[in-house]
């Protein structure tokens, strides 16, 4: 018996010691691809290059709270939300540096794109394939790095250039503004000529070379780089591009159908396919969240709306044909729409103020009654509209202000609108006129579309006392911008308190 | 020599983690089975008598037993036992639960009276010390021994819950909600990564979770110090509590069931009521210059009459138990039913349990395995803070709304507080789980000194939740969402395979006991969910909410693996009961490390003298005096199994071209560290252990300085990292711990009247050495923790009462002479510009006080007299400051909340008020971010208080019972405190903000009415 146990006991011991090797503990991740593992085929760097567009898709970025940023805190919108906080952030009164929805968020997912981006500049060039196809998406990485960076500098100017893949200990030094200008340029420029002049198929929606100009341009003209700018902007207007694009019909620009139309320089490509939530989850929602949060009370949040004056300028001149601005009632909705148009809103009658309006443009008004997170209409971030009044600022400020006439007038014809000129005589070549003249040409064609904010920057209308009270008379939030300060955001606190290197801007 | 020692009770309950640890026991089992032997064929004579207690009083079901025999009887109700045995010159043995065993040579006689006597102040107790146990009397580290007995008195659906005040060094917050487990903490914060100790059950690394039947203890010791800890070295940082579970006895079945049947109630605010709340919502608008709301003034409803009702609890518990010198059986059954104190909560548990042990010859065979199945309603939103949300002018229930319920309107009441009861009905959760937990092992004496065992340990849980979101609406401004079913399925397994070598030898004086072993355990979890959305409805009420129906479905699921390979020995040298020393080596590989880290080393050693022992020693008031000391090194790796592996995401999609179809994105989110390596607690501790005036007074003290260091944690990142997904683990941070346990004992016993009482005070200091990065500061939240500080300082503006008028405002200046908040209007917060720059801005923020308490206090007194038994524990913590989040919600004014009774906001009227003008306007007065929201969290507190009674024997046995026993019991009912939120006892998640009540779950009055009875 005692045997029979003992063998027992020592067969079972030994059994146990011989299997309890020192290779169990090496135990790979079961779940999903390793780093190591990845970056190794054309395949991996074509999805690295797609998970940096699906940035767009997240709640800092054009997803939702850029629109804040870039159509609220302008003179063109507001927000009357009863989340205090939130509104005060589309009003210069920045108390908490920290606040997740207004700053913290949209900070955070700017860098989680670049870390994407840098990801891609740093594994697909040793990865062996088709050139041609390699250095397009190369092309794209820098694109849409460029792209974020122009973001980073029109939000927080003095915004740490990171163009590396980083480690959980570094610590980015402070960059200034003219330093991330100069990673803009150069990632454009680089893009520019990466890229193809059109995609096609299944690939349509990418960046394109024209698209690259155009956010070349912007980032000049910002810099008030007008001879370049043109150069820039050459290629879509009079160059080798101007081919490939025109002006559609102008509500085309803001449905979901006729998508990726010739007027369509950059857009970001929304769908409704998945009906989850936003991040890196399975099945993340690809729409957008803008007009749940911007549509009227009772139908969307209401957190953010436009201001009346919007509604007065469309209305002070009228078409060749003596009808209302058509643009108005694809841009706003707002009280007179039903007896101007025939139009409801959302099917409904006006019920709301007799003084309020919200943005139309992205809303999906037309097909639904209701709003919810999963819009899946494109965001045009550059229509051609806009490039061709671009061309027009950058001639009227290099003093060729006659030439200008050309580009603005096919936007207004599109309208319907009488040749600028003719409409406006007293302008003539006078090149403060007609910069003050374009200021509105652009607000009627472009408001709601997230320009406006580094319009007034790049106007100059920010930077001093007597400008910003011009713009509050617009925009009574105004009236807390103080010079100097409220033009850039601040930091997030988080970030200036634990990276040494950094100092809070100026002001805060 | 074993007649000179004191045998244990437990000697002959030898379960899974009581085989001897000296050479006493060893010796004694040899002798038991040895008398088996002789015991046939002996002629017989009877013996009687009686068993009382120190009290005079019988004690039933007590085990008698002639010494070397297999012959028991037990006691009647009356404590009357009847006994053959071979010879009038053999020896008795008397042992029962709860009382020191006792034997006494027959000498001739035929009629025996024993008096037991309660073992609580015993030296004698054998301790579980991990692979192993040691007397009590014989330690060399930190270890508390809790009684289980005040544990199961606590109705509690967990035993951490239960554990607070008990013993010295612990701490513990939470519970209350239904299945919710509680946080419970060892000697201070040592680590990062989550506080919770590892629990040893049976000798089981395992999890005394909700599914963990607290009525199925025996004993539990609380393994608090290095040297204590060090034979789990790899996972003992944050000490380890071993419980044992409750064995059959030798004897004839036994019965008891216990029953216990509570009532408990919330905490509650004090809110206005639609007068007072309108007055003063209506003065915020009136100051913000904005149109009053149209207020609903014919509604006054009371959110939390709609949220909150009287909970109850039910726990019954069953046990069937017995043995023979061979073998034991326990056989016991459990059921908890807990009814949420808030609406559409509860928590249900059925448990079984057995465990059984036989014995033949050289080899032992036992097991315990349980049987769980547990199940809770959950909690939909945040009640606690949805109740002051919501304001009283809101109804709740409002036809026109989707779903029919009330809640907040643009123009009538704006507010995004979530009606409680629509979510409740709304949103359907649960979360079911069955669980399976058990050891079988086997032990082979293979010589007098040399033990072999061998254990294998099992558990597993299935788990199922559920998730159903009906059509409707509970809140302003929802998104609209259809009908939602999400299920997720779960399993998880634990295996252990444990080989331990036990040799025990004495030698004159010396004794000797070392210990070798070696184990490996495989942890695996894996989980697959799916939801649907577009539930088809059923016409007979509610939906069809399996994964069948609705559409656009999703699936997911994962597995996790984590592999521990350990070795690990100990060695226990005892010289004539003076000089004891105490060596432990643990050497631990684990698979959550990248391949140059897997294998930690963990040694400590321990030494104590006992001075009463030496020849020296003449202090006839002082009975023992022992002092102790021990250095070790424990460490952890608790973390998830691939954190230092860097992955890719394969999640995203991005929709292109003309029918915009999905295309694949894959991309790194989260930064991983690849060096991880294993965290080291290096800890010393030096106590004594002394007990006075006949064991009466005992006292007991610690000192201990702890250092962790490589802790792992997820260190915020920079938001520059692009880090996403968390923040990845890193060896980050060097921690210090100091502390000071005094616990002391009194009992007096000797009269009618008994009592004793207990005291406890802990008192601990935790410092950051060194910081993650390299950096000297990081910053959370409202927190700041720095190095040479402790952790989580609270770190905000400093308040500075309110500007009475403009000339207050206008005369605020700085040094320069700038007007410092000149936007401000009377009866707005001065702020203190801290840094002189002439603006209030987030630099003028410091550190403002700490949330750690100072000394934590337990104190337990038990009282009796004839059939009356009172006891009472209290528990109190002095000397934080906590930020009270509720307050800062119903306080604002700038967006809309209830507001508290009685609230006195400034007005040129009535300025003398520390509240500032109601202004439905800015976040200015409001900010979260000041010292406004910090309150003292000192509090001390009534944990429980009961009156128990035992049926007088003779009117027992009538009934049929052998005893029984009716008791009454209170549980928070009295807590003494300024801090003005719910619960001064939250607890809160987050290591840096441990201060921050955000609205936790409170603990709740309970009144309780228990019986007990065997037979």
């Amino acid at each position: 018996m005692k045997k029979i146990f003992l063998s027992i006991f020592f067969a079972g011991l030994l059994g146990v010691m011989t299997g309890c090797k020192k290779d169990l503990l090496n135990q790979d991740n079961p779940n999903t691809l390793t780093t190591e593992q990845f970056w190794k085929t054309e395949s991996d760097a074509q999805k690295g290059v797609n998970a940096i567009y699906h940035m767009f898709y997240q709640n800092g970025g054009f997803n939702r709270w850029m629109y804040f940023r870039l159509d609220l805190a302008s003179d063109e919108g507001f927000s009357k939300s009863p989340w205090v906080e939130l509104a005060d952030w589309t009003r210069f009164q920045y108390i908490n540096y920290n606040f997740w929805e207004g700053n913290v968020n949209s900070y955070r997912d700017v860098y989680k794109a670049i870390f994407r981006c840098n990801q891609v500049l740093e594994n697909v060039p040793g990865i062996e394939f088709d050139q041609g196809r390699k250095t397009q998406m190369i092309a794209q990485a820098k694109f849409l790095r460029g792209l974020y960076y122009y973001y980073a500098a029109i939000l927080w100017e003095n915004f740490p250039i990171v163009t590396v893949t980083q480690r959980p200990e570094d610590m980015p030094r402070q960059s200034s503004l003219a330093e991330v200008w100069a990673l803009v340029e150069k990632d454009l420029t680089e893009a520019s000529a990466g890229l193809p002049e059109q995609w096609t198929g299944n690939d349509l929606g990418r960046a394109t070379k024209g698209a690259a100009q155009a956010m070349l341009a912007k980032a000049l003209m910002q810099q008030k780089k007008w001879a370049q700018a043109k150069t820039a902007l050459d290629y879509l207007v009079t160059g080798a591009g101007q081919n490939y694009y025109d002006l559609v019909d102008f509500k085309d620009n803001f449905r979901a159908d006729n998508e990726n139309n010739k007027e369509s320089v950059f857009e970001i490509q929304f769908s409704d396919a998945n009906k989850t939530g936003e991040g890196d989850g399975p099945n993340s929602n690809m729409g957008s969240n803008r007009s749940q949060f911007f549509a009227p009370r009772d139908i969307g949040w209401s957190d953010g709306q436009a201001r009346f004056w919007l509604v007065d300028e469309f209305k002070k001149e009228k078409t060749t044909d003596n009808q209302i601005d058509p643009r108005l009632q694809y841009s706003l909705f707002y009280p007179g729409s039903e007896a101007d148009f025939g139009v409801k809103t959302y099917g409904r009658s006006w019920t709301w103020g007799a003084d309020e309006a919200w943005f139309k443009k992205y809303s999906r008004d037309y097909m639904r009654s209701n709003e919810d997170y999963f819009n899946q209409i494109n965001n045009r971030m550059i229509r051609y509209a806009d490039v061709l009044l671009m061309y027009a600022e950058v001639q009227n400020e290099l003093g060729q202000t006659a030439d200008a006439y050309t580009y603005v007038n096919r936007v207004r014809a599109r309208s319907k609108m009488a040749p600028l000129a003719a409409a406006y005589p007293a302008i003539g070549n006078n090149q403060t006129l007609f910069r003050e003249r374009l200021k509105t040409e652009r607000a009627l064609e472009l408001c709601g579309e997230s320009v406006r904010w580094a319009d007034l920057k790049r106007w100059g209308d920010l930077d001093t006392q007597a400008g910003v009270n011009k713009v509050a008379e617009r925009d009574p939030d105004f009236r807390n911008f103080v010079v100097g300060k409220s033009i850039r955001l601040p930091l997030p606190q988080i970030e200036v308190e634990n990276n040494t290197n950094l100092r809070q801007n100026p002001g805060y | 020599m074993s007649k000179t020692l004191p045998i244990q009770r437990r000697l002959r309950r030898p379960g899974g983690r009581s085989f001897p640890g000296r050479k006493a026991f060893v010796l004694s089992f040899i002798f038991l089975w040895l008398g088996f032997a002789f015991a046939a064929n002996a002629q017989t004579q009877k013996v009687t008598g009686r068993v009382v207690d120190s009290k005079g009083d019988p004690v039933p079901g007590v085990t008698v037993k002639v010494q070397n025999t297999t012959r028991v009887s037990t006691t009647d109700a009356e404590g009357r036992y009847s006994i053959d045995v071979p010879d009038l010159q053999t020896t008795l043995v008397f042992s029962s639960i709860g009382y020191t065993e006792q034997r006494q040579a027959l000498g001739g006689q035929t009629a025996l009276n024993i008096t037991l006597q309660d073992d609580q102040q015993a030296l004698d107790d054998v301790v579980v010390v991990g692979y192993g146990t040691q007397l009590k009397k014989d330690l060399t580290g930190a270890v508390s021994v809790v009684k289980a007995q005040d544990v199961k008195k606590r109705q509690a659906t967990t035993v951490a819950e239960s554990l607070q005040g008990l013993a010295s060094g612990i701490k513990v917050r939470g519970g209350g909600q239904p299945g919710s487990e509680a946080q419970i903490q060892i000697r201070g914060l040592k680590n990062l990564s989550g506080t919770n100790p590892l629990y040893v059950i049976d000798g089981l690394v395992s999890n005394a979770n909700r599914d963990f039947n607290p009525a199925d203890i025996e004993s539990i010791q609380i393994l608090k110090d290095a040297s204590a800890a060090a034979i789990y070295g790899s996972r003992a940082a944050n000490g380890v509590i071993i419980i044992t579970t409750r064995k059959g006895k030798e004897g004839p079945l036994m019965v008891e069931f216990t029953g216990r049947s509570s009532i408990q109630t919330m905490p509650r605010y004090e809110l206005a009521g639609t007068e007072e709340f309108s007055r003063i919502n209506f003065m915020a608008y009136d100051n913000a210059n904005v149109p009053r709301q149209n207020l609903d003034l014919g509604v006054n409803t009371d959110w939390q009459d709609v949220a909150f009702r009287t909970g109850n609890v039910q726990d019954y518990n069953m046990s069937f138990s017995g043995g023979s010198s061979t073998g034991n059986y326990l056989v016991s059954g459990g059921y908890f039913g807990n009814k949420g104190t808030v609406i559409s909560t509860g928590f249900d548990r059925l448990s079984f349990r057995v465990n059984t042990q036989g014995k033949k010859g050289i080899f032992t065979i036992g097991e315990n395995f349980s049987v769980t199945n547990s199940k809770s309603d959950e909690m939909s939103g945040n009640p606690i803070i949805d109740v002051i949300r919501m304001l009283p002018t809101i109804p709740v229930y409002n036809a026109a709304n989707p779903g029919g319920y009330g809640y907040g309107d643009e123009k009538r009441g704006r507010t995004f507080g979530t009606n409680p009861l629509a979510i409740a009905n709304l949103e359907d959760r649960s979360n079911e789980n069955l669980r399976l937990r058990g050891n079988l092992f086997g032990e082979l004496q293979i010589l007098k000194s040399l033990k072999y065992r061998l254990n294998l340990g099992y558990e597993t849980s299935r788990d199922h939740y559920k998730y159903l979101k009906k059509d409707g609406f509970w809140t302003l401004n929802q998104a609209f969402d259809p009908a939602i079913a999400n299920e997720n399925r779960a399993e998880s397994e634990t295996k252990l395979i444990e080989n331990t070598l036990t040799f025990t030898k004495q030698f004159g004086k010396h004794s000797l006991n070392v210990i070798a072993g070696q184990s490996y355990q495989q942890d695996t979890y894996a989980q697959i969910w799916g939801t649907k959305r577009n539930l088809l409805p059923n016409p007979s009420g509610g939906y069809y909410d399996v994964l069948d129906q609705g559409n656009e479905g999703l699936t997911g699921g994962f597995r996790n693996r984590t592999d521990i390979i350990s070795y690990f020995g100990r060695a226990e040298y005892n010289y004539a009961d003076k000089y004891l020393i105490n060596g432990i080596i643990r050497r631990d590989g684990v698979s959550r490390f990248g391949p140059e880290y897997k294998f930690g080393n963990f040694p400590s050693l321990s030494a104590a003298w006992r001075i009463s022992n030496e020849e020296f020693y003449k202090v006839k008031w002082m009975n023992d005096l022992k002092l102790r000391a021990s250095y070790g090194t424990l460490g952890s790796s608790n973390i998830g199994p691939y954190d230092y592996i860097a992955l890719i995401n394969t999640f995203s999609t991005i929709a292109l071209g003309q029918g915009q179809g999905a295309q694949q994105g894959a991309t790194q989110v989260k930064l991983a560290n690849r060096d991880l390596r294993w965290e080291e607690l290096v800890q010393q501790n030096y106590g004594f252990d002394a007990a006075f005036l006949n064991n009466k007074l005992t006292v007991s003290a610690e000192y201990f300085i702890a250092k962790t260091k490589d802790v792992l944690l997820e260190y915020p990142l920079l938001l520059s990292t692009g880090n996403d997904g968390g923040n990845p683990r890193v060896n980050g941070v060097t921690l210090g711990n100091r502390g000071f346990e005094l616990t002391a004992g009194y009992a007096n016993n000797d009269k009618p009247f008994k009592y004793n009482v207990t005291a406890n005070v802990t008192t601990l200091r935790n410092k950051v050495l060194d910081l993650g990065y390299n950096k000297n500061k990081t910053y959370v939240g409202n927190t700041v923790t720095e190095v040479g500080q402790p952790i989580g300082m609270w770190y905000v503006l400093q308040t500075d009462g309110l500007f009475q008028n403009q000339a207050e405002i206008d005369n605020y200046r700085n040094a320069n002479g700038t007007v410092i908040q000149p936007s401000a209007k009377p009866g707005d917060i001065r702020y203190k510009d801290n840094n002189g720059d002439g603006q209030i801005t987030n630099s003028d923020k410091i550190v403002v006080g700490s949330p750690w308490p100072k000394y934590e206090v337990g104190l337990n007194i038990g009282l009796s007299y004839k059939n009356f038994e009172f006891s009472m524990d209290w528990f109190g913590s002095f000397g934080s400051t906590v930020f009270n989040g509720p307050r800062s919600v119903i306080e604002r004014f700038d967006d809309n909340s209830n507001y508290p009774a009685g609230v006195q906001p400034w007005t040129p009227q009535n300025p003398n008020t520390s509240t500032p003008r109601a202004y439905y306007a800015s976040t200015l007065n409001s900010r979260g971010d000041t010292d406004r929201w910090l309150e003292s969290g000192s509090f001390a507190r009534m944990k429980y208080v009961a009156l128990s009674y035992n049926l007088p024997a003779d009117f027992v046995k009538k009934a049929g019972f052998s005893r029984a026993q009716i008791s009454i019991s209170g549980q928070n009912l009295i807590t003494l405190t300024k801090y003005t939120g719910l619960d001064p006892e939250f607890s809160n998640g987050s290591i840096f903000e441990k201060g921050y009540d955000f609205g936790a779950y409170p603990n709740l009055r309970t009144v309780s009415v228990g019986l007990q009875f065997g037979f």
